[in-house]
């Protein structure tokens, strides 16, 4: 049985088999590719800065992140200020928030059996937008970041408008998704004391609870995360063993023969990333009690990408304080990227999970770019003896509707995947 | 009261959604929602699925499309084309929203065959939807201010005739130059050419690239996000919303002989060097200094 997965970005089919009235298998089928990395190839470097964004709408901010550290690792020294690094996981936090406003509201909701609540994802993340652009001249699709810093010159008086996007971006979360102070909200270790709060967050929860569905959407319980920041810390759990040794150049990209997008695994075996991940690996309090309780299940799921607005809000806050406007936002590159011949890797947070970019140049022109996407980990197309992530989620499902429940638990984005 | 709203199909073909996205950033899409329905959209939800619009025959007033066009993509199963034209027929207007379904833009460069927008190849017309151009009205931008989409759609439900340039832009949005507006003006006019990245100071036309003299578009008159724009930030404008899109080089300005290889639109050489040579002549103290300086 087909069925076609819309709204995701995009579209992708799903091609169940049942055994027993239950699901034993299925196929994921992303159906285009843009050939991005195609794109990239004999262009300038410094043009990654501009192309890489038009990956996708959504997380086009993480691409450029991704895409401008990928090309600074390509020196051997290159200085940049405190100011240009903070400012820049500022906006990425921004965007981070942004994408799961609209996630819960456009995406989840919806999927278990509330009206779409259009304007409660707007809201919230035009405010994060308005942040971004403040310091990043637009969103989506900005090229601020460059190799060396930022272009921008924000003075106090924007860093306060910022700041008040925040606070207010922060009350909507306390009077929508948690009826409480985010303080308490981010202090919370007991899923349960959350659950027995008023708002959209702990209502949709409930619901899964009620309807049984607390241990819908189990994987491997492996999680992964390469990106490392202020914030997020880098490393891999399996279960709750956690390795902080891992290394991009164990990341392997396999291609797929149904479908456009190439499976991702690390040391040969699938990982989810994502939010849920983030937190097993940062050890978050409340996800760690959710995961002890329901597992790697959809309601971890989205706890770990809800906690992680005012998680993000809240540490955006400090960031800002420790920012000094003195410094310097770009430090011109003591050589001309068109002398450096070198390769070139990254690997940050992006909401969906991690994101890798790598790029080999030659004389400051791109010979090769390469792109991993955290929708290819998530939503690797295995076989039946080596299932991918989502895929493992939904087999022992009794119906599409749970299935397609567990597989926008992931966050599925399809104009990622198939780049 | 459901079946007064105008009917809306967004469409999309080889894109990265970003004009979706653009467009949720629309600050008054409550009481968008009042006038107009989408009947299908990427993120919104909607009376019908995908399959419903391609399979059976659904009342629409608007066909919105974005992203480049290929004969060779499909989506659920059938031809973009075949889809573009099923609904083109029925509309009272299509409006291509990005520069990827105006003029081929980023995607245009993707592997499908013979990639474009759906009546130029970047600037040359082509003739695979002749039939339907007299409908049509090109947003184009990478993307698109949600403004200038949510603009153009409601003069089209109050049935206000829009004037249209040769590449079926709005004029009110696309007779601008980029560089209207910019706080960055000043060192543009007095050629103050030590522009530095980082810096509040200074004009990205000299040496940085910055394509808004000979970009038609508004984003410094209507803002992004209502609040900047990319020039007013420090990064040079990308000449996004041109045919040409994407033009590459984007970070510096190439030269001949120490004259910009495209100059300001109407500008020609000699008026642009006698210009030069004028403000060689002169010193401004306070361009030359820091904004914040004493
Ligand atoms: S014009 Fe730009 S924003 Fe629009 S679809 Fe194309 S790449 Fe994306
Ligand atoms: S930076 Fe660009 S938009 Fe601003 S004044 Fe200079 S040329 Fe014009």
């Amino acid at each position: 049985m087909i069925k076609l997965i819309e709204k995701i970005e995009g579209e992708a089919k799903l091609n169940f088999s049942f055994e027993k009235g239950l699901i034993d298998f299925v196929e994921i089928e992303f159906l285009s590719t843009r050939n991005i990395e195609k794109i990239l190839q004999n262009k300038n470097a410094l043009d990654a800065l501009v192309i890489t964004p038009r990956v996708c709408g959504i997380c086009n901010h993480a691409h450029l992140m991704a895409s401008v550290q990928a090309l600074e690792s390509c020196y051997e020294e290159l200085e940049l200020s405190n100011r240009a690094k903070i400012t820049r996981e500022l906006t990425l936090n921004f965007e981070i928030i942004h994408n799961h406003f609209k996630w819960f509201y456009l995406t989840i909701m919806p999927l278990m059996g509330y009206k779409q609540y259009l304007l409660k994802a707007t809201q919230p993340s035009q405010l994060m937008a308005k942040a971004i652009a403040t310091i990043a001249g637009q969103y989506p699709h900005t090229s601020y970041s460059i190799v060396g810093g930022v272009v921008s010159d924000i003075g106090m008086m924007d860093l306060i408008k910022v700041e008040n996007y925040i606070d207010k971006t922060l009350k909507f979360f306390e009077q929508n998704l948690v009826y409480a102070k985010s303080d308490e909200f981010l202090e919370c270790n007991n899923s349960n004391k959350l659950l027995s709060k008023e708002g959209d967050l702990p209502n949709l929860v409930n619901k899964i609870k009620d309807n049984g569905w607390s241990n819908v959407g189990k994987s491997y319980d492996r999680f992964i995360a390469f990106g490392e920041n202020s914030y997020f810390k880098k490393g891999k759990s399996i279960k709750t063993r956690l390795t902080t040794n891992i290394y991009i150049d164990k990341v392997q990209e396999a291609s797929n023969i149904n479908s456009y997008a190439k499976n991702v695994l690390y040391k040969e075996r699938y990982y989810e990333v994502g939010p849920l991940s983030r937190a097993m690996i940062n050890k978050t309090p409340l996800i760690k009690d959710s995961h002890r309780k329901y597992g790697d299940s959809i309601l971890s799921r989205i706890l770990a990408r809800v906690c992680e607005i005012p998680q993000l809000l809240n540490h955006s806050k400090k960031l800002i304080k420790q920012l000094d406007l003195s410094e310097p936002s770009y430090i011109k590159p003591k050589i001309d990227i068109s002398d450096i011949t070198a390769l070139g890797s990254s690997a940050i947070e992006a909401s969906r999970g991690t994101l890798i970019h790598k790029v080999n140049i030659k004389n400051g022109i791109i010979q090769k770019y390469d792109i991993i996407t955290p929708t290819q980990w998530n939503l690797a197309n295995g076989t039946k003896e080596s299932l991918g992530v989502s895929q493992k989620a939904m087999i022992g499902l009794e119906n599409t509707q749970l299935a397609e429940l567990s597989f926008k638990s992931f966050d599925v984005c399809s104009v990622c995947t198939t780049h | 009261m459901l079946s007064k709203k105008l009917k809306i199909l967004w469409l999309t073909a080889i894109t990265c959604n970003g004009n979706t996205h653009s467009f949720l950033n629309y600050p008054h899409l409550d009481i968008f929602m009042d006038t107009f329905e989408f009947i299908y959209h990427p993120s919104i939800d909607s009376a019908y699925t995908l399959n419903d619009i391609i399979n059976k025959e659904i009342a629409c007033d608007i066909l919105i499309i974005e992203g480049s066009i290929s004969t060779e993509y499909i989506k659920a199963d059938a031809p973009i084309v075949d889809i573009i034209n099923k609904y083109a027929s029925k509309v009272q207007k299509i409006v291509t929203v990005g520069t990827c379904a105006s003029f081929g833009g980023m995607f245009r460069e993707s592997d499908y065959k013979d990639t474009t927008g759906l009546h130029f190849d970047k600037e040359r017309p082509t003739s695979l939807f002749e039939h339907i151009k007299e409908k049509t009205i090109s947003l184009s931008g990478c993307p698109v201010h949600p403004d200038i989409i949510a603009n153009t759609l409601y003069s089209i439900e109050k049935k206000r005739a829009i004037e249209l340039d040769s590449l079926l832009r709005p004029k009110e949005f696309f007779a601008y130059t980029v560089h209207n507006g910019c706080t960055r003006n000043e060192y543009f006019e007095y050629k103050i050419d030590n522009h530095q990245f980082g810096k509040k100071e200074g004009c990205m036309f000299y040496d940085h690239g910055c394509h808004a003299p000979y970009t038609h578009g508004s984003c410094n008159k209507i803002l992004w996000n209502e609040v900047n724009s990319k020039t007013r930030a420090g990064l040079s404008c990308m000449g996004c919303t041109e045919p040409t899109f994407p033009k590459g080089d984007f970070f510096h300005t190439k030269k001949n002989m120490g004259i910009p290889q495209y100059l300001p639109f109407g500008v020609a050489k000699r008026t642009y060097l006698t210009l030069a040579g004028i403000t060689k002549a002169f010193h401004i103290k306070r361009l030359e200094e820091d904004l914040f300086d004493d």
